[in-house]
C-alpha cells in the first residue's frame, strides 16, 4: 500500500515542524465471527479493518492522528496537520529504511481461518452446546462463541525500521447457564491462541462445555458466600488475573512514569514475598497473549518482573519510557491503528513454586478455594483492586468443603504481594482481554495454585 | 467514494445476487483531542474514520458484513460475505429491512458554535484544569491526566425499500484525573463532563469537583461487616443501572437471559422506582430520531412506580412478541449487528434534597463509588459484589471517609428495597441517570 518514497515523504511531512521522532502504524485486519445460541446460529459476522496511524514524538509531547482513508493525498494532509501541533528546532534525519519481516516466528498457522467453512465452525459450536446442554438438566442456556483474525501490520519509522508482522489469533467462548426457579449461574471459559485453526483439534471444545455446565450447575446448589476476612487459595489459571489486576498494571511504565503507581521507584527493592517470582514473556509460541515484535517494532522478549520478591524491571514503551529514563522492553501495544501504543503485559504470570497443591490445602484451616476467576479491576496510584470468583468453596480444617457463590475478593496489590505464603506447583496459562489507555488487547494471565492470607472477601452470606 | 453512489451500485449488485432486501448502514466521525501535563501539551491526538456496516436477506435469512473501506471494488466480495453469513445462520428468528417509519422529529443535534472551538481553546481549558487542581490544595500531590476532546458524527441508514435517513451530531468532553495524597493515604480520582455547548464547559469547576472528592476521601478505613441500610450516590446508582440494563431487553427476555420474563404488568420496584428511555431528550448524550434499524425514536416509561410497562425492542424481537419497535434497535458501531440499547435510560428523580436524604438514612453508609462492576456482577441474575468507597454515616451526618470495604446484594432486590429517592439527577457520559437512592439491607464486608 505504501512504497518507500511515499512513506518518506509522509515522514519527511509529519517532521517538518521539528519533531525528533515519526512513526507510521499501517493495519489491514481480517475477522470473523460466529455465534451460536442454544444450538442454533445465531449470527455470522466478517468484516475488515483497514488504517493507519501516525506518531510524532517530540521531546515529551506527542502527537497522534489516525484515518482509515488511506489514499495518499489524504494521508499528506494528516501528516502536515499533525505537524501544526509541533514547534520545534529540531532537524530530524530520515534514515535508510531496512525492511525486515517477522511473520511467522509465535504466529504460526497450519491451518489459515479463511480456508475453514463457516458451516465446520458452526458444527463445532453446535456440537459443544449439545455437550452442555446434554450435562445436566439445570442447563437452559447454552452460547458459543468463536472469533478468528488475521491482522497485519507494517510499522515504519524515522529511525529506518520498516516492520512488517502478522497476528494470526483464534478464540472460542463458551458460555452455559444452569437455571431453577429463582436464580441462574453462568460457567464461562474463553480458550484462545496465536495460531490458525488448528487450535481445535489440539483442545477439547466439548469437554471444556462440559466443564462449563458443571461449574454452572456447581455454583446454582452453592450457597451466597460468607464475608469478612480470610485466607485464600486461588487455583492455578485464570487464577493469575489476580497479580495482572494487582500488580502488573502497576508495573507498566505508563503509571510508574508519573509517579502514579505504588511500584514507582522501588527497582530492587523487596515488595512481595520470597515466595513470588514473577514473568511476563511475549515470546511463547502460539500463546494468546504473544507477539513477535510489539506494536512499535520492537521484538518481544521475556522479563522477569520479580525475582524472589525483588522488583527487577517495568513494563516499558518509547514515549512513557523516556519520561521514566527507562528503555523499551518490547511491551508497547495497542488495539488498532486508533490507539497510540503504551506499556501493556502480553503473557504475565507468577512462576511456579515447590509447595505441592494438596499440601495447601490441607495446610489452610478457614478459608476460601477459588477454583475459577472472573475478572477485575485495579487503581493503579492505590494499587486497589477488586475482583470476582465464578466458582469457589469453603475450606474447613485442611478439607474443601461446600460451594459458595459470589464471592469478590478485594485488597491493595502490594499488601497481598507480601502476603502469598505458598505458591503450588501446577502452573498454568489463561487467555484474557485487558482494557487500558491503548484499547482493548490479547493477554494471558497464569498462576499456579497459591494462598494468600487474611484477604476481605465479600458476599452476601 | 460518495456513499450515496456506492449504495447505489451495492443494491444493484445485491438484486443481481438474489439478496432480496438489503441495507446500508454508514456512520463517520472525527475528533480532536488534547492531554495536558505538568503544564505542557503531552499529547495531541486526532482522527477521521468511518465505514460501512451492511446486511441483507438471503432466502429469507439475514446476513452481516462491515468494512472500514468503502471501496467499489469490494462489492463482490461484500455480496459474497453476506450471502455466506446468511447461509449457516438458521436462528429461525424472522429479521427484517424497515420501509421507514411515518414521522421522524427533527432534533437539533449539531451545535455549529462548537466548530468554532478551537485546538487552543482546548489547551486553555486542559491547563486550566490542571493548574486549578494543583493549587487546590497541597495534599493534591499530582494530576495524572488532564484531557479535552471535541469531535462530530454522523450517520446515514439506508435500504432497498427505499428508506433514506442521516443525522450528524457533535460533542465537547473533559476528563481531569488526579492523586491526593495524606499521611500514607492515596486517592484516584476522576471527574469527566460532557455536554454540546463550550459556554457550559467550567474547567475550573471539574478540577474543583475532582480534588474535592478526592480529598474528602483520604484517611479512609473498613467498617464492620453486616447488613446495612446505605445510599447509593447519583453516579453510582446509574452506574449499576447501566450494568442490568439488559434486562428489560426483549430479546434477552426471549432468550432466557434475564429474570423479567413473564412480569409485564407486575410490579417489580418499589412505588419510589420509574425508569424511563427518552431518546428525545433534550442535550442527552445518547439522543437520536431514529435507531440503527431506521425506526423513529420517541420517549417511553419502562418502569411508572415499581409497575415494568414495557422491554425495549428492536425489529426483530418486537415481531417475536407480535408488538412494534420501541426503536431500541442499535448497533455498538457500524461494525456490529442490531442488537438493544438504551437511549437516555434514567431514574426519575425524586423530591428530597440529598442532604434530607442522608436525615433520612439516620445510621448507615454514603457510597460514593464501587468498582468491578464488569466483573464482580451477574447480568443474568442481578447479583452483585462489588469493591466501594464512601463515608460512615451517624444520625444523618457524615462522619469519617471509609474504604477496602465491599457491598454485596441483588439488582432486583436493590429496587424493591428504593425507600426514597433524591432530587439530584446524574446522567453519566454513556447516558445512563439517576439520582442518589437510599436502600435498606444491603450486605457489607469489612473488618
Amino acid at each position: 500500500m505504501l512504497d518507500k518514497t511515499k512513506a518518506c515523504n509522509i515522514l519527511d511531512a509529519a517532521l517538518s515542524t521539528g519533531a525528533d521522532f515519526a512513526e507510521i502504524f499501517l493495519e489491514n485486519c481480517v475477522k470473523n465471527s460466529v455465534t451460536v445460541i442454544n444450538g442454533r446460529v445465531d449470527g455470522a459476522l466478517s468484516g475488515r479493518d483497514c488504517g493507519l496511524g501516525l506518531r510524532l514524538i517530540c521531546g515529551d509531547k506527542a502527537v497522534y492522528a489516525y484515518t482509515n482513508d488511506i489514499e495518499y493525498n489524504n494521508l499528506m494532509c494528516m501528516a502536515s496537520d499533525a505537524a501544526k501541533a509541533v514547534k520545534s528546532e529540531g532537524h530530524c534525519i530520515i534514515r535508510d529504511f531496512c525492511v525486515q519481516d517477522y511473520r511467522g516466528g509465535v504466529s504460526k498457522a497450519s491451518v489459515m481461518p479463511d480456508t475453514v467453512k463457516k458451516k465446520t465452525v458452526a458444527d463445532m459450536l453446535k456440537s459443544a452446546c449439545a455437550a452442555a446442554s446434554a450435562y445436566m438438566d439445570t442447563i437452559t442456556q447454552t452460547c458459543m462463541g468463536y472469533m478468528d483474525e488475521v491482522q497485519d501490520v507494517c510499522i515504519i519509522n524515522s529511525e529506518g525500521l520498516w516492520a512488517k508482522d502478522r497476528r494470526i489469533r483464534t478464540r472460542a467462548s463458551v458460555s452455559a447457564v444452569a437455571s431453577n426457579e429463582s436464580e441462574k449461574q453462568t460457567g464461562y471459559f474463553g480458550p484462545g491462541a496465536m495460531c490458525g485453526h488448528e487450535f481445535y483439534d489440539r483442545i477439547d471444545l466439548d469437554e471444556i462445555a462440559r466443564e462449563a455446565a458443571r461449574s454452572a450447575d456447581t455454583m446454582l446448589r452453592a450457597v451466597p458466600c460468607p464475608s469478612g476476612r480470610m485466607d485464600v487459595v486461588m487455583d492455578n489459571g485464570f487464577g493469575g488475573v489476580i497479580f495482572h489486576e494487582a500488580c502488573g498494571h502497576g508495573l507498566e511504565i505508563t503509571a510508574v512514569s508519573k509517579n502514579a503507581s505504588v511500584f514507582a521507584g522501588k527497582l530492587g527493592q523487596k515488595i512481595a514475598s520470597e515466595k513470588v517470582t514473577a514473568i511476563d514473556d511475549g515470546t511463547i509460541e502460539g500463546s494468546w497473549g504473544s507477539v513477535n515484535i510489539d506494536d512499535e517494532g520492537v521484538p518481544a522478549r521475556k522479563k522477569i518482573l520479580i525475582e524472589n520478591g525483588i522488583l527487577k524491571s517495568y513494563m516499558s514503551d518509547r514515549f512513557n519510557g523516556a519520561r521514566a529514563g527507562y528503555g523499551v522492553t518490547g511491551s508497547s501495544r495497542r488495539q488498532s491503528y486508533k490507539f497510540m501504543p503504551v506499556a501493556r503485559m502480553t503473557n504475565t504470570y507468577i512462576a511456579p513454586g515447590s509447595d505441592r497443591c494438596e499440601d495447601i490445602i490441607a495446610d489452610t484451616k478457614y478459608g476460601l478455594y477459588a477454583r475459577y476467576m472472573g475478572g477485575g479491576s485495579v487503581n493503579p496510584a492505590s494499587g486497589e483492586f477488586n475482583f470476582a470468583v465464578s466458582e469457589a468453596y469453603i475450606i474447613r480444617n485442611g478439607k474443601i468443603c461446600e460451594p459458595v457463590r459470589g464471592a469478590t475478593l478485594i485488597g491493595k496489590g502490594a499488601d497481598v504481594l507480601m502476603n502469598i505464603d505458598m505458591v503450588g506447583d501446577n502452573l498454568k496459562l489463561a487467555e484474557g482481554m485487558c482494557g487500558a489507555e491503548s484499547g482493548s488487547i490479547p493477554v494471558c494471565v497464569g498462576q499456579p495454585m497459591l494462598r494468600v492470607r487474611n484477604m476481605t472477601v465479600g458476599g452476601r452470606g | 467514494m460518495d456513499i450515496r453512489e456506492f449504495k447505489d451500485k451495492l443494491f444493484e449488485a445485491a438484486r443481481q445476487s438474489g439478496i432480496a432486501d438489503i441495507e446500508l448502514f454508514y456512520s463517520s466521525g472525527s475528533s480532536e483531542s488534547v492531554y495536558v501535563y505538568n503544564g505542557n501539551v503531552e499529547k495531541f491526538n486526532s482522527s477521521s474514520c468511518g465505514g460501512i456496516g451492511t446486511r441483507g436477506l438471503y432466502n429469507g435469512v439475514m446476513g452481516y458484513y462491515y468494512s472500514e473501506v468503502t471501496d467499489e471494488k469490494d462489492i463482490p466480495l461484500i455480496i459474497d460475505a453476506l450471502i455466506q453469513n446468511a447461509g449457516i445462520t438458521d436462528s429461525g428468528d424472522e429479521e427484517f429491512i424497515f420501509e421507514g417509519s411515518d414521522k421522524y422529529e427533527a432534533l437539533s443535534l449539531y451545535n455549529d458554535e462548537l466548530d468554532a472551538f478551537t485546538v487552543e481553546d482546548k489547551i486553555d481549558a486542559a491547563l486550566k484544569m490542571e493548574k486549578t487542581a494543583l493549587e487546590y490544595d497541597s495534599r493534591i500531590k499530582s494530576v495524572t491526566g488532564s484531557q479535552v476532546v471535541s469531535g462530530r458524527s454522523e450517520k446515514y441508514i439506508a435500504n432497498s425499500k427505499g428508506l433514506e435517513l442521516s443525522e450528524k451530531s457533535n460533542y465537547i468532553m473533559a476528563y481531569i484525573e488526579l492523586i491526593a495524597e495524606e499521611n500514607g493515604s492515596t486517592k484516584e480520582m476522576g471527574e469527566i463532563w460532557a455536554g454540546t455547548s463550550a459556554a457550559n464547559l467550567k474547567p475550573a469547576d471539574i478540577a474543583a469537583k475532582a480534588a474535592e472528592r478526592a480529598l474528602r476521601a483520604l484517611g479512609g478505613s473498613p467498617v464492620g461487616s453486616g447488613s446495612k441500610n446505605i445510599i447509593l450516590e447519583n453516579r453510582v446508582f446509574a452506574d449499576i443501572l447501566e450494568c442490568f440494563s439488559g434486562s428489560f431487553f426483549a430479546e434477552n427476555v426471549q432468550k432466557g437471559f434475564s429474570m423479567l420474563k413473564g412480569r409485564l404488568g407486575e410490579i417489580i420496584a418499589s412505588d419510589k422506582v420509574s425508569i424511563a428511555d427518552d431518546p428525545l431528550l433534550e442535550d442527552g448524550f445518547n439522543s437520536t430520531a431514529f435507531d440503527s434499524e431506521g425506526v423513529a425514536s420517541y420517549n417511553k416509561t419502562v418502569v411508572d412506580h415499581g409497575v415494568l410497562k414495557t422491554y425495549l425492542y428492536n425489529l426483530k424481537s418486537a415481531h417475536k412478541d407480535g408488538v412494534s419497535s420501541t426503536g431500541n434497535g442499535f448497533k455498538g458501531s457500524f461494525k456490529g449487528r442490531v442488537s438493544t440499547d438504551t437511549t437516555n435510560f434514567y431514574l426519575k428523580a425524586g423530591s428530597l434534597s440529598p442532604e434530607q436524604l442522608l436525615e433520612r438514612l439516620g445510621d448507615g453508609l454514603f457510597i460514593t463509588s464501587v468498582a468491578g462492576l464488569h466483573s464482580g456482577a451477574n447480568g443474568i441474575t442481578g447479583d452483585f459484589s462489588l469493591a466501594a468507597d464512601g463515608f460512615l454515616v451517624e444520625k444523618g451526618r457524615i462522619i469519617r471517609p471509609v474504604e477496602q470495604i465491599t457491598i454485596a446484594s441483588n439488582f432486583f432486590e436493590l429496587l424493591k428495597n428504593v425507600e426514597e429517592t433524591a432530587d439530584d439527577l446524574y446522567f453519566s457520559v454513556s447516558g445512563v441517570g439517576s439520582p442518589s437512592v437510599l436502600v435498606k439491607n444491603i450486605s457489607v464486608s469489612g473488618l
